[in-house]
Parts: C-alpha cells; sequence; structure tokens
C-alpha cells in the first residue's frame, strides 16, 4: 500500500485526508444511527435496543471499574462509552467495506488503519488523564506525582507519558493495519489468476476476515481498557 | 501509509482535529440521546428493584407479624372456649346439687309436717273419742240412773274406767 496516491483536500490551511473524514463520517453516522434508534421508547422493562445500549453501557462501564475506582467510574462512563463503540466500529468498517478511487486512492476504509487516526485518539486519553489528574488531585499533588518515588524519577516519568501515548496509539493501528493490508494481498492473490486462484483465496479471505473482525474488538477493548489504566494511575497519589 | 506521514508531501494535521471535533461532537450526541436517558432508566430500574426488595421484606414481616397475632387470637379464644365449657360444667353441677338438697330438704319437711299432722290429727281423734265417751256415758248415766249428777266429779269416774278399758284393750 505504500506506494498508492493518498487523496488529500486542503480546509481552513489544514491538510485533511479524504479517505479518513470519510471514513470517520461514515462510523460517526453509523453509530449516531444505532444510538438513536436503540433509544427511542425507553421504558423500566427494557426492549430490544434498550437491552442492547444497556449491555454495551454495562459492557463499558465494567471495563472503566477494572481500574478506576467505583466512585469515580461515573464521570468517565459517557467517555468510555463513546470510545469504545467509536474505535469498535472503526476496526470493524474496513473489513467490511473498503472503497477506492479510480487512480487507487482509498476513500473508505478502517479509520484506525492511519497512524493518524490511532495516535488522536491516544493523545485524547492522555489529555484526559492529565485533565482527571489535575481535577482529582489539584496541581499540586498532581505535578508532584511525577517526582516520586524521587526527584530523578522525573525523566523516567515523563519519558513514560511518550512511550503511553506512542504504544496505546500505535498497537491499534498496527493490528488494524496489518489486518486490512493482508485482506489486499488475499485478494491481489485471488483476483491473479483468474477462477482457480479464486476458489482457494475466497476461504482464507473470509477466515481471515472473521479473525481481523475478532481482533478488532479485542483491540477496541483493550484500548479502552488501558485508557482507563493510565487514567487510574493520574487519580491516585504515588506513595 | 507511515511512509505518507514521515515522508508524505503534507503532514494532515486536519485529520487529528476532524477525528477530535467528530469524537466531542459523537459524545454530545449520544449523551442527549442515549446516555442520558438509558442510565437514568438504569439508574431508576435499579431504585425500583432495591425499593421492591424493601417493601416485599416489610410485607413478608407484616403477614408474620398477622400469623402470629392470629395464631395468639386462635390459642386465646379456645382458652376462653375451655374456661366457658368449665364454667358451665362447674354451673350445673352446683345447680344440680343445690336442687337436689333442696327437694331433700322440702322432702324432709313435708316428712315431718305429714308425721305432726298425723300425731295432731291422732290427739284430736284421741280427745274427741275422749270428750264424746265422757258425754255420751254422762247421758247414759243420767238417763239410766235419772238423778243428777255432778258432772266433775263423774268424769273423773268415767277417766278411769277408759283408761283401765285402754289398758285391758293394750293387753
Amino acid at each position: 500500500m505504500n506506494g498508492d496516491p493518498v487523496s488529500t483536500f486542503q480546509f481552513l490551511g489544514l491538510t485533511f485526508s479524504t479517505a479518513n473524514v470519510v471514513s470517520g463520517l461514515i462510523v460517526f453516522a453509523l453509530i449516531v444511527a444505532v444510538v438513536f434508534f436503540c433509544s427511542r421508547k425507553l421504558a423500566m422493562k427494557p426492549s430490544k435496543g434498550q437491552n442492547f445500549l444497556e449491555w454495551l453501557i454495562d459492557f463499558t462501564n465494567g471495563i472503566l471499574k477494572g481500574s478506576i475506582p467505583a466512585d469515580d467510574v461515573g464521570k468517565f462512563g459517557l467517555w468510555g462509552f463513546t470510545l469504545f463503540f467509536f474505535l469498535f466500529l472503526s476496526n470493524e468498517l474496513g473489513l467490511f467495506i473498503q472503497v477506492a478511487t479510480r487512480g487507487g486512492a482509498t476513500i473508505v476504509r478502517s479509520p484506525t488503519s492511519d497512524p493518524i487516526a490511532t495516535l488522536t485518539f491516544s493523545l485524547m486519553t492522555m489529555m484526559v488523564a492529565q485533565f482527571a489528574g489535575v481535577w482529582k488531585l489539584g496541581y499540586k499533588r498532581h505535578f508532584t506525582n511525577y517526582l516520586k518515588p524521587f526527584v530523578f524519577w522525573l525523566p523516567i516519568s515523563i519519558f513514560e507519558e511518550f512511550t503511553n501515548f506512542l504504544t496505546l496509539g500505535l498497537r491499534i493501528f498496527g493490528v488494524i493495519f496489518s489486518g486490512e493490508m493482508l485482506l489486499g494481498v488475499i485478494w491481489d492473490l485471488a483476483a491473479s489468476h483468474g477462477i482457480a486462484t479464486m476458489v482457494v483465496a475466497v476461504p482464507i479471505e473470509m477466515a481471515w476476515q472473521g479473525f481481523s473482525a475478532f481482533l478488532g474488538a479485542i483491540q477496541a477493548f483493550v484500548f479502552v481498557t488501558l485508557s482507563s489504566v493510565y487514567i487510574s494511575q493520574k487519580l491516585e497519589v504515588e506513595e | 501509509m507511515l511512509s505518507h506521514l514521515v515522508i508524505g508531501q503534507a503532514l494532515y494535521f486536519g485529520d487529528s482535529l476532524f477525528y477530535i471535533v467528530t469524537f466531542l461532537l459523537l459524545m454530545w450526541i449520544i449523551k442527549i440521546f442515549a446516555w442520558g436517558p438509558v442510565t437514568k432508566m438504569m439508574q431508576d430500574r435499579a431504585d425500583k428493584i432495591s425499593n421492591d426488595i424493601d417493601s416485599a421484606e416489610q410485607s413478608r414481616n407484616d403477614a408474620a407479624d398477622l400469623v402470629q397475632q392470629r395464631q395468639a387470637a386462635l390459642a386465646n379464644s379456645r382458652s376462653e372456649a375451655q374456661t366457658i365449657v368449665n364454667d358451665a360444667k362447674t354451673n350445673g353441677q352446683q345447680q344440680r346439687e343445690q336442687i337436689v338438697t333442696a327437694a331433700q330438704a322440702d322432702v324432709q319437711t313435708m316428712k315431718q309436717n305429714a308425721q305432726k299432722d298425723i300425731e295432731q290429727e291422732r290427739q284430736d281423734a284421741l280427745s274427741n273419742a275422749r270428750n264424746d265417751v265422757a258425754d255420751l256415758s254422762i247421758e247414759i248415766a243420767s238417763k239410766i240412773i235419772q238423778r243428777e249428777l255432778k258432772g266433775d266429779d263423774q268424769k273423773a269416774l268415767i277417766d278411769s274406767y277408759i283408761e283401765g278399758l285402754g289398758k285391758q284393750h293394750e293387753s
């Protein structure tokens, strides 16, 4: 994919990648649609859509509860829910729909197969963690946490922030990007020698799609889990 | 694709901004449409369930109390009934005894009265007979003897005669 042309456009002096914007909007629209239709007719006895939403909310709250103290989970519930839903759909989108222009530039694929998207979410997590730390402990105690267990730990603490930021963003990118790339490779193989290779490659393609769907779910889960861990680290005073 | 980031013509930071804005907008929409109402509903349900559990506990306790009260009342009424029956029995016994005693006393009195009456009758009859005999004998004697006799002397004479007669009769 490295040599592929990339479709970009300029807006307000910033460069946008068409693929990222279009895919992001598709995911956005999908989530809004699902959430909107599932939250109609809320009742004490939940119906289908409400059940699904409540299950998802319980699920993401469960992830957060794994590391964040129970009193503070409520503050991050919405954030965790949106993050998980967005990442999950982003991971799965490219497995089923990939659209390219005539020139070969992709328009629709997984938003998370681009590091700029994943690193954006990773950066958001880091900022949420910082804000949470200041909100919970106050500026003084939050920043003195970097000097613990002793003052010379400061470079390591700051470095750790960067590694957290990079690993969190690049892990999900790597898995999704490689998954999509392999899908493309298998498809090229399938198309290479007509019907004979097609018969062989299509089952492999389907198997890989299934596996990637699984990986996408796992990665969304891991992302939210690690995010909540990073946040919970900022919520307590280190001894 | 990473190569585009590093070497590429332009780093598309715009995407970053786009994703942040999209994400925040999404969070806001989800909060308005789903998160707020659904979590509120879940909270309401949790409250309702805990209330239901509490009230179920309450009514269970009430029912248990009621059962106890009923049982106590039942036991009470049973013992009351027992007392009433016992009272009635003793009353009946007493009345029976009273009636029997009264009847016995009546019978006794009547018997005594009867005996007294009989005695009286006997005495009366005896004295009447005695007087009649005296008068009769005086009449007979005066008729026979045709002579005036002193009533008292004559009566003493006849009394001694009748006593002699009674002794003769007894022997």
